[in-house]
């Protein structure tokens, strides 16, 4: 059964997965369960497939939604969260308000754990940082589609640590950052896609 | 060789005198003449003057008619929101709340929004250019214009969950962006680009590509061609090597690669399409005169034996780019002969 889970993840077939999810629970699979060994392995199958030459924001919003859709039956609000590990603030900086990539690295965190603090688009630095200290996060995500906003980018890194939050990693990612390197962009690190910024997240923790 | 005669002896892998060179300068050439971005995306007339002065300035082989993405969504009616030194974005899509593209009139390109200042623009540019330099106007693909009228995530969903009301909200993208190009090359343009980064392989398969992409840019390119087009160039952001292959079917005269795609590759792929491109955006800004030469030296060689090349970015040359970074690319082009 969590066989045909996996496959309606990979398929994107949120009404499917969301019949498999039920069944396994009906069966006394457990929720944690279910999320390792159904949403988890899904998410890596489809990480395994999205190379740098072949990703597609489709095919991962579409698994994505099913996967949230899981974690919805799973989890419903009058249950406490699942216990997941750690905080990433993420958001797209002020002046960009392209958003699609930002909202993919959102589902791909959730669904393999992490809890996720999205700020939105047009998203001034300084909030950023606050949320990021409010939430004790262990990184915070930017995204920036256009060139414009790397002046602000380039202020993060100095911000966090002029605040004492200088062990809260920056990664950033989107068409204009991925085109140059962390050192420049003062960030730990330039995330490719989604899956590449989960990586090194999933690596810093050891 | 004039401008427009070099880049079509290039497109049609005929020696021209040497390699052309077209940057894509659009909203640099407000920068560069200290113009508001925001006034330079609004008004034809200063539009062109900034691009005649970039033009005087750079002394490349073409200038751009070109605004933003959201000429077409706004004058389908969606709100934008506007910025001093920033392109606009949507703030309300046209389609949203489920609105039906079969309710929507097809915008008037000479009444509707910013496109009468667009084709005013092309006028008065070809009016000073006449058939010496080429004059590029601009409209979105089908994917991208469907992805301006709705949202990108909605567009991609309704893809999958509702396939009959996409295939009319790109058949209604189509006809805006049919009756916007033909108008611009009424208007002065040689050519209308298409600009269709929501295409990229990186947002969707190319087997999607394929199903719903293709046939719509066939008939886009197929409707330029008869108004006069004089080369069907298609801009398609990212590593679009996958689609490549589908190019020629669709009409595609000159395709742009980014900097993300091998030019043998993409040379391979296609080996009667002219291609462009492909320095990296960003090193306009950050890297030095040197290192673009450089790069466009390299590029210049490996098109060498098989021609059907003309030098440029991979992408917009972003507004802020250093302006010794663009001469450095058409220096070199110019020195190539």
């Amino acid at each position: 059964m969590m066989d045909l889970l996996i496959k309606a993840l990979l398929d994107g077939d949120q009404a499917q997965a969301i019949i498999q999810a039920s069944k396994l629970r009906e069966a006394g699979v457990g929720r944690r369960q279910i999320i390792t060994d159904g949403v988890e392995a899904a998410m890596a199958q489809l990480d395994a497939k999205c190379t740098v030459e072949q990703f597609n924001l489709l095919e991962i919003m579409l698994c994505g939604r099913a996967a949230t859709g899981v974690m919805k039956v799973l989890y419903p609000p009058s249950t406490p969260p699942p216990q997941t590990k750690g905080a990433v603030v993420i958001g797209a900086l002020e002046g960009d308000v392209h958003d699609l990539g930002k909202n993919i690295f959102k589902m791909v965190l959730t669904a393999k754990g992490y809890r996720v603090v999205d700020r939105g688009k047009d998203c001034p630095v300084e909030r950023l940082i606050d949320t990021a200290e409010q939430e004790a996060a262990l990184a915070i995500g930017i995204s920036g589609l256009i060139t414009t906003v790397i002046p602000q980018v380039l202020q993060i890194k100095d911000k966090l640590v002029a605040r004492g939050l200088g062990h809260i990693k920056v990664i950033a990612g989107g068409a204009a950052l991925k085109q140059t390197l962390a050192q420049r962009l003062k960030v730990d690190f330039v995330a490719q896609n989604a899956f590449d910024g989960l990586h090194y997240l999933d690596q810093m923790r050891g | 060789m004039n401008s427009v005669e070099r880049v079509k002896a290039a497109v049609a892998f005929q020696p021209p005198d040497r390699v052309p060179v077209i940057a894509q300068v659009f909203g640099h050439a407000a920068m560069l003449a200290r113009v508001p971005l925001s006034d330079y995306i609004r008004d034809g007339e200063l539009l062109a003057r900034c691009q005649l002065q970039a033009l005087q300035y750079y002394d490349y082989d073409a200038v751009f008619a070109l605004m933003d993405v959201n000429v077409e969504t706004e004058a389908a009616g969606s709100v934008l929101t506007y910025r001093s030194n920033q392109y606009p974005f949507v703030r309300s899509y046209a389609l949203a709340d489920g609105a039906n593209p079969d309710n929507l009139s097809i915008p008037d390109p000479w009444q509707a929004g910013r496109m009468p200042e667009l084709l005013k623009a092309a006028r008065i540019l070809r009016r000073e250019v006449g058939d010496d330099v080429l004059v590029i106007g601009c409209v979105l693909g089908p994917m991208t214009l469907a992805t301006q009228l709705l949202g990108i995530e909605t567009t991609l969903y309704q893809a999958i969950d509702e396939p009959e009301q996409f295939a009319r909200l790109l058949d209604f993208a189509v006809a805006v962006i049919t009756r916007f190009g033909i108008a611009q090359i009424e208007a002065g343009a040689h050519l209308p680009i298409v600009f269709d980064p929501s295409a990229s392989p990186e947002v969707i398969p190319a087997s999607f590509y394929r199903e719903w992409v293709l046939p719509r840019l066939e008939q886009i390119f197929t409707a330029f061609k008869q108004a006069g087009s004089a080369v069907n160039w298609l801009h398609t952001a990212g590593p679009v090597t996958p689609i490549l292959p589908f190019y020629p079917q669709a009409g595609v005269e000159l395709a742009n690669i980014d900097f993300s795609v091998h030019p043998l590759d993409a040379m391979r792929t296609l080996p009667r399409t002219s291609l462009n491109g492909n320095i990296k955006s960003l090193s306009f800004i950050e890297a030095t005169p040197e290192e673009i030469a450089d790069e466009a030296s390299r590029l210049l060689s490996l098109f060498a034996d098989r021609g059907g090349f003309v030098l440029s970015s991979g992408c917009e040359i972003p507004p802020e780019s250093k302006p010794e970074n663009i001469a450095a690319m058409v220096f070199a082009a110019r020195q190539d002969r």
